[in-house]
């Protein structure tokens, strides 16, 4: 029988994450976790604490600070049926592993056949005013490269089940678990329980439905979305919020389902506006549901600059309700 | 041993021939290279995983082959202590094949060359191939060794990389990762002295490279790699560490560079005349081949015989692989995700 571990308090998405893990631990002997401080010091966010007394030094691998090397042994260990549990300390370090994630990990099963079973957990966005290089959304970078799946749950119940489902996959899954959520973000035990099994990889939900206009996001945006259709709900404007959960492979069916019911989209995400995720949801409503649309497809993203450390000025850049909220109100005019 | 000396160098003349007759368009060659790359798969064992580059050819070859299966009338004794389940002279087609990126080939035409893998635990065969980019199959490796180490078993994995490729960043991760975590991994260089056109002196500042051992807290060592006995006994020994439990060594074997970068290309011409006379005389088969004779352990014929045979293997299984089907879309590996 599957460890489900019994939830009886409130539990945020960080609770969430751990118990993810030590499910899977209990679960599968093949299951370990690899990163940087994650084993006596229970990680730099703390998501394995108490983890190297429950489960040992083997399956809670230390390592140095080489990105590369630990993805790379994460490939070669999965293909010999082990299922590692990269941590990346910060989403933004995945940069100095790149050419094992792309050309190694992903290209490996199509090249040859072999499952690579592995999770990259990468704690992602800003908010914190933590400057350049602790704060970026970097999920574009392997859109781009088949033979990945990327993941960026909103709730806690997501993010246990996606990342349960992540660590089951025999691909390589990159799981971009949003920072600012970590500790904010909450669901009390019931809503925990009932949501947490209805979430499978390559699934989004309606998170709230709506008839005017579509709005879809992920990870935090979807936080700060569903704010701003609550606003602009006063005047009278009935928004549906997707959250997408699962970037590859995404969910085309329910997002095209959606604009051909409201005729209108908005796309947000905290990452880069040009390449980002948001042009490509774009292409595909204008290749197939052209015909639906009221109004031009609106796109709203952090600007082409990389995140400022002064909270002032990183606030002024993260897509903020109020800036949702009027292109959403712009957009209904058409 | 002489035996795998003898069918890699065939195996690579073959190929050399069909890149002059323009049937192949590719070929980086394996000639002058054997002596270290059948040497250290004659150390390993099945179950052992092999991690090869693009002048492995003879670790390949030894590792699949049982020369017995194959020759049962040349090999009578020989019991061979892996691959005797496997079918030779199929493995051997498939190889081909995967050279000539056929649709029997391991990667059913989806990869050139030497990049493909080819997982046969049943048999004992567990080796992953090479993706272009030089370093980065290094922490691979040693990922490898870390599931046997996790697991509990004493198997090993060896892996190759040339003079160049250990400036990569992935050289320094992988080597140091795997002495950290003291995982069963043997690393060989396999030193020609160039990278492309660029000579060693270009690629690095110390005086060898089997001392980085030392920086990394490993043995280190440096060997005649045109010396397959001494070869073998440099890698059986670090096989025999890591199956203890003692972790990596990196061993530096030095090899002639007998050929040019890839066949066809004009980087040999970098060579003057008299440093291309050295690298002929390195030559790890001619070498063995003469201490055979000198010490009486073989007879003119019977090397002129394997010889012969060789040659006739290679050339029959080569021709018959370039008549293969070609690839269709739909291959059997599947689609960009395991299901
Ligand atoms: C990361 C990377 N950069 C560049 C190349 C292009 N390249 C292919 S082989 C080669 C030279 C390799 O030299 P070495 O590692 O000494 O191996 P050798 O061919 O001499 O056996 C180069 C530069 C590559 N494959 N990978
Ligand atoms: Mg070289």
């Amino acid at each position: 029988m599957p460890s489900e571990t019994v939830v009886t308090k409130e539990i945020s998405y960080l609770d969430a994450i751990t118990r993810a893990l030590r499910d899977e631990l209990q679960d599968d002997p093949s299951v370990f976790v690899m990163g940087q401080d994650i084993a006596e010091y229970g990680g730099a966010f703390k998501a394995t604490r108490g983890f190297l007394a429950e489960f040992g030094p083997h399956r809670m691998v230390n390592t140095p600070i080489s990105e590369s090397g630990t993805i790379g042994m994460a490939v070669g260990a999965a293909m010999l049926g082990r299922r590692p549990v990269v941590e990346m300390q910060f989403a933004d370090f995945i940069s100095c592993g790149f050419n094992q994630v792309v050309n190694v990990a992903a290209k490996m099963f199509w090249r040859t056949g072999r499952p690579v079973p592995m999770v990259i957990r990468c704690p992602t966005g800003g908010g914190a005013g933590a400057g350049a290089f602790h704060s970026q959304c970097v999920e574009a970078w392997f859109l781009h490269t088949p033979g990945l799946k990327v993941v960026a749950p909103a709730w806690p119940s997501d993010a246990y089940a996606l990342l349960r489902a992540a660590i089951r996959d025999p691909n390589p899954v990159l799981f971009f678990e949003h920072k600012h959520l970590y500790r904010r973000v909450k669901q009390s035990a019931e809503s925990f329980e009932a949501a947490r099994r209805e979430a499978v990889i390559g699934s989004a939900r309606i998170v709230r439905s709506g008839e005017d206009v579509t709005v879809i996001a992920y990870g935090w945006m979807t936080h700060t979305s569903l704010e701003a259709a609550e606003v602009v709900s006063r005047d009278g404007i009935s928004v549906e919020v997707v959250d997408l959960r699962s970037l590859a492979p995404m969910d085309e069916g329910l997002i095209l389902e959606s604009i051909r019911r409201t005729g209108r989209a908005v796309i947000v995400h905290e990452a880069c506006f040009t390449g980002g995720f948001g042009g490509e949801i774009a292409a595909r409503i204008g290749e197939k549901a052209f015909e639906f649309l009221d109004g031009p497809i609106r796109r709203i993203a952090y600007p082409d600059h990389p995140v400022p450390y002064h909270r002032g000025l990183e606030a002024a850049s993260i897509p903020s309700v109020e800036r949702i909220a009027d292109v959403i109100r712009d957009l209904r005019r058409w | 041993m002489h035996f795998f000396l003898r069918l890699a160098r065939e195996w690579d003349l073959r190929f050399e021939r069909l890149v002059r007759l323009g049937a192949v368009s590719k070929w980086y060659s394996s000639v002058g290279n054997e002596g270290v790359t059948v040497a250290a798969a004659t150390a390993i064992e099945a179950g052992d995983a092999l991690i090869s580059l693009h002048r492995d050819s003879g670790a390949i070859l030894r590792h699949y082959l049982d020369a017995g299966r194959l020759f049962p009338d040349l090999f009578p004794a020989v019991s061979q202590r892996r691959a005797s389940q496997v079918e030779p002279r199929g493995i051997l087609y498939r190889l081909a094949c995967q050279m000539l990126g056929k649709a029997n080939g391991f990667s059913a035409g989806r990869e050139r060359s030497y990049h493909y893998s080819h997982f046969d635990e049943g048999a004992g065969i567990i080796h992953v191939g090479m993706i272009s980019h030089l370093g980065a199959m290094i922490p691979v490796a040693a990922g490898l060794a870390l599931a046997f180490k996790q697991r509990g078993s004493d198997r090993v994995a060896v892996n190759f990389v040339g003079e160049g490729g250990t400036s990569t960043g992935d050289f320094h991760e992988g080597l140091n990762m795997a002495a950290v975590l003291r995982v069963p991994f043997i690393l060989i260089i396999e030193n020609n002295g160039y990278a492309f056109s660029t000579p060693a002196r270009e690629q690095y500042a110390s005086q060898t490279l089997a001392e980085r051992g030392a920086a990394y807290g490993i043995p280190g060592v440096r060997v005649d790699g045109c010396d397959v006995v001494r070869v073998h006994e440099e890698v059986a020994r670090a096989v025999s560490r890591a199956r203890r439990g003692e972790g990596p060594t990196l061993i530096e074997a030095v090899v002639g560079r007998m050929r040019g970068h890839s066949e066809g290309d004009d980087s040999i011409q970098l060579l003057d005349a008299a440093e291309r006379q050295r690298h002929e005389r390195s030559d790890p088969l001619a070498r063995f081949e003469r201490s055979l004779l000198e010490v009486g352990a073989a007879t003119q014929k019977y090397l002129d015989d394997i010889a012969k045979c060789c040659a006739e293997l290679i050339v029959e299984t080569v021709d018959s692989a370039m008549k293969a089907p070609d690839p269709v879309p739909e291959t059997p590996l599947g689609g960009i995700y395991a299901e």
